[in-house]
């Protein structure tokens, strides 16, 4: 309340002694908490000196402590009508507001007092996404990893994310870009088939388009239906030969299918075209262990540990290395390898079932 | 491959009883048996029912399995191939009204010449003594082993080769119908077994007095708690004692190393036995202990559920063992897979043993979930062409809802034949339909060792067999060695029997049903 103590001083500068006297007794009662006689003596202010926009500040503020929001609202709202220039009760104003879910109404009073992070919300909650997103980048950038800002922009740029793959879909339906957002749509929540369906419509149109076939390649590879996924992986690689990604989806789907030689000159041509992937570097130790290449598996699993040392790839960088060092006799090297693997086994992702 | 066939005369029906509830029981059952428990030469069918299950299903649970409906049958095979329900007169009609059925095993503990069974339950396990003339006696109580909680996939061995076969029983978890869970939010599934506590199994040793003794605890089996579906046996080590291998769903499996002096040590991280490749967990349901590379050695395949792919440990020996589901090409076949009940038989009988499981998800709702997955779904075989698989039509057209599958020798034409058990719905017969290539089928008699022989290594024209009963999920399969001769008109045999005698037999000619006795004097 410490805007009421600074605002009771300037209200005094111009308030009856009456008044004064109320607003004194009434931040007084809010110091000792007794909310109910600082509304009542803040009331009394206000009706000793009703042209006093600190009093329906203040007043306001003690019903904001006590849920009253409507009751907060009409008081905020009165004190910017003696005093429109009264920032503070345009912020309480902003934030009475937006907890009702008045959001639209709330903007302008957040605009003006620049309450980054709140305005922010109120412009997401009222679809001005694109506004929303800049703010709260704002507020982020003062305050940054703050999990409530990170979940607001997170969540503002998802829903305007969804608005433009609207608005495309709903003036250009049978596009190649609406069947590949469709196809999104429904990689996401698993609809494999109907997730094929649409990538083939959109690569009807446009054979030659970037990520098409890498993202069928995904939707292949998510029904683990690896030799579809290959074929559209290696696709992408012809599209896009300087790509490491495409490149390492490849090397995993081959594989996959227990092609050891071909998936390794695969993920050695990711790991050129984008070293130190950790991904890359697992696979490719994966790819050769399959060849029987324990050499080429070590140093691959060996450098990846100099990347990530905590992580569930570190974790199972250490078991493949425990399994190579246990067939070639290596116990104790074995042995410590699994006790790094037993520090960080808990990161493994479980596997999926469904 | 196969002819899908209607087992004449048998009109068995497993009931699950799927509920609303998702009571976990429910997606689990489907023992059965190949076994000869008349010794006609002729194999017999013995089928575990699951029970009644109602929404309102409470401890102490009351499956109805005095309900004919809920009965566990036996079928003995006619000449001319169909087969009649004695389960009446077997004496196996009643198994207890609080016992939900899951799996079977089968050996001879008394070494009197006639097979017996183990039925597994959730409640309370029974084994019933076969006393030769065509009836059973339920023995639970003077042999000891009635065990108790969620018992799955069992099997005989000898463990301390004293010539008496042992028991081992698998247990699931701790879980009863007042702590059941539903999983899935909005689509109501059943729960992974992650949600229920682990539990331990149970070994028994026979005193070869008719009774058991529980040495879980003492022998080192209950020291490790998991959650087992399947148990296969092998001498993985070639130290003369049978060794264990338990698939654990959704956690590391456990392999059991037998050390000879009555205790076993759970040794599957250090063997390379108990994660995949990259240091994951599986959902191990059936498993099986053969030798699919012709090596020699033992080798480990572990059925799972889809996005996992089927887990092949191929022993390098020493103890060794190397995950290479990638190599054989089983990971590129498997990925989709969700396999039960399985096993390595030489189905073309071209020297190599193929590979068939029964498949269908776990989640009878999967596909609301997943719509690239299914409940019911087509058997999978592969055929090995020497040491790598490729995938092979099974002949079944429409999917199934299958769990335990069992494999033998049918109609005794030297070409395997499997069985599945269906949740819901009617066991359904492959019936190889043969070939041109040449087989041998070995039925061992142990003297010095346990007269069914099971722990016998045999050696057949470069091929191995360990000889055992059990293997996949809930099933115990005919027990007799089925090995396919390729264009090989003789063989060359090598048993290793438990009691350590090595016995050979030369030029064998072929296509034949071979009884081998075990030397009384090594």
């Amino acid at each position: 309340m410490i805007t009421a103590a600074l605002l009771l001083w300037l209200a005094f500068q111009n308030v009856s002694p009456e008044g004064a006297q109320h607003m004194q007794a009434g931040v007084d009662a809010y110091k000792q908490g007794k909310l109910d006689v600082a509304i009542l003596e803040f009331r009394k202010a206000t009706t000793s000196d009703p042209s006093l926009a600190e009093a329906y500040l203040d007043l306001g503020e003690v019903l904001l402590d006590t849920k009253d929001y409507p009751g907060a609202i009409a008081a905020f709202k009165r004190a910017l009508e003696l005093n429109p220039e009264l920032d503070a009760a345009h912020l309480q104003l902003g934030y009475a507001l937006l907890t009702q879910g008045y959001a639209e109404e709330a903007i302008p009073h957040l605009e003006r007092v620049h309450a980054l992070e709140a305005l922010g919300i109120a412009q997401m909650e009222a679809g001005h996404y694109e506004a929303a997103i800049a703010n709260l980048s704002a507020a982020l950038a003062k305050h940054p990893g703050n999990p409530d800002l990170l979940y607001y922009l997170g969540h503002a740029s998802g829903l305007l994310s969804k608005q433009t793959i609207d608005a495309l879909m709903s003036a250009y339906p049978n596009s190649a870009r609406s069947h590949q957002a469709m196809g999104e749509n429904y990689y996401v929540i698993r609809q494999y088939p109907q997730a094929e369906k649409e990538y083939m419509a959109a690569l009807q149109q446009r054979p030659d388009m970037p990520d098409l076939h890498m993202e069928l390649g995904l939707v292949y590879a998510g029904a683990a239906k690896w030799d579809q996924a290959e074929g559209a992986f290696r696709a992408e690689t012809k599209l896009q030969p300087g790509s490491a990604e495409a490149a390492y989806r490849l090397g995993s789907a081959l594989l996959q299918e227990g092609k050891g030689s071909e998936a390794r000159a695969e993920l050695e041509r990711a790991d050129k075209l984008q070293p130190d992937m950790p991904e890359t570097l697992y696979s490719l130790g994966k790819a050769a262990s399959l060849e029987g290449n324990a050499a080429l598996a070590e140093k691959a699993w060996t450098h990846l540990l100099t990347i990530e040392k905590d992580t569930s790839l570190a974790a199972q960088a250490h078991f493949g290395l425990a399994a190579i060092y246990r067939k070639q006799g290596k116990v104790e090297k074995a042995k410590q390898e699994m006790q790094e693997f037993h520090k960080f086994e808990s990161k493994i992702p479980p596997l999926r079932t469904e | 491959m196969f002819d899908v066939k209607a087992l004449r005369g048998v009109d068995f029906i497993l009931q699950n009883s799927p509920t609303r509830k998702k009571f976990l029981i429910e997606t689990m059952p489907g023992g059965l048996a190949l076994f000869d428990y008349n010794n006609d030469g002729l194999l017999d069918i013995f089928f575990v029912n699951g029970g009644r299950i109602t929404e309102d299903l409470h401890v102490p649970e009351n499956f109805e399995r005095s309900d004919p409906r809920y009965w566990n049958r036996l079928y003995r095979q006619n000449r001319d191939g169909s087969f009649t329900d004695v389960t009446q007169a077997a004496g196996l009609a009643s198994v207890g009204n609080g016992n939900y059925g899951i799996a079977v095993a089968v050996g001879d503990y008394n070494n009197d010449g006639y097979p017996d069974l183990f039925v597994s339950n959730y409640g309370k396990n029974v084994l019933y003594h076969n006393n030769g003339d065509g009836t059973f006696t339920d023995v639970t109580a003077k042999a000891g082993v009635a065990g108790g909680g969620w018992s799955g996939s069992s099997g005989f061995f000898d463990y301390d080769n004293d010539g008496h076969l042992d028991l081992f029983v698998t247990r699931y978890m701790e879980w009863d119908a007042d702590h059941n869970k539903i999983c899935g939010g909005a689509w109501k599934t059943y729960c992974p077994p992650g949600e229920f506590p682990r539990t331990t199994n149970l070994l028994y040793h026979n005193r070869g007095d008719g009774t058991f003794e529980d040495v879980s605890e003492r022998s080192g089996i209950a020291a490790k708690k998991g959650r087992a579906l399947g148990c296969a046996f092998a001498d993985y080590d070639d130290d003369g004692f049978t060794d264990i291998f338990v698939s654990n769903d959704g956690m590391q499996q456990y392999l059991y190393h037998n050390k000879g002096d009555g205790t076993f040590e759970e040794v599957a991280l250090d063997s390379g036995t108990a994660l995949t490749e990259d240091g994951k967990a599986i959902s191990g349901m059936g498993a099986v202990f053969q030798d699919y590379d012709n090596d020699g050695r033992p080798d480990i395949i572990v059925t799972v559920l889809p996005r996992q792919l089927f887990t092949l440990y191929h022993n390098e020996g020493g103890g060794m063992f190397t995950y290479q589901s990638l190599e054989t090409g089983l990971g590129g076949l498997t990925s989709g897979s969700s396999g039960w009940g399985m096993s390595l038989e030489d189905f073309d009988n071209d020297g190599w043993k193929d590979l068939f499981a029964a498949q269908s998800h776990v989640l009878d709702n999967v596909q609301d979930i997943d719509s690239s997955l299914q409940y019911k779904m087509l058997p999978f075989l592969a055929l090995n062409h020497k040491g790598h698989f490729e995938l092979a039509e099974t002949g079944v057209t429409t999917p199934i809802a299958a769990r335990g599958a069992a494999f033998g020798d049918i109609n005794n034409d030297g070409w395997m034949d499997v069985v599945i058990a269906t949740l819901g719905g009617p066991p359904v017969l492959l019936l190889n339909r043969g070939g041109a290539n040449h087989w041998l089928t070995i039925t061992l008699e142990g003297t010095r060792s346990n007269r069914d022989g099971y722990g016998a290594r045999v050696r057949l024209n470069g091929q191995t067999r360990f000889a055992t009963a059990t293997a996949g999920y809930s099933c115990a399969n005919d027990k007799r060695l089925h090995f396919g001769l390729g264009d090989a008109r003789t063989a060359q045999i090598e048993v290793l029997w438990p009691s350590g005698t090595l016995q050979t037999l030369k030029d064998v000619p072929a296509d034949q049903f071979l009884k081998i006795r075990e030397p009384e004097h090594p």
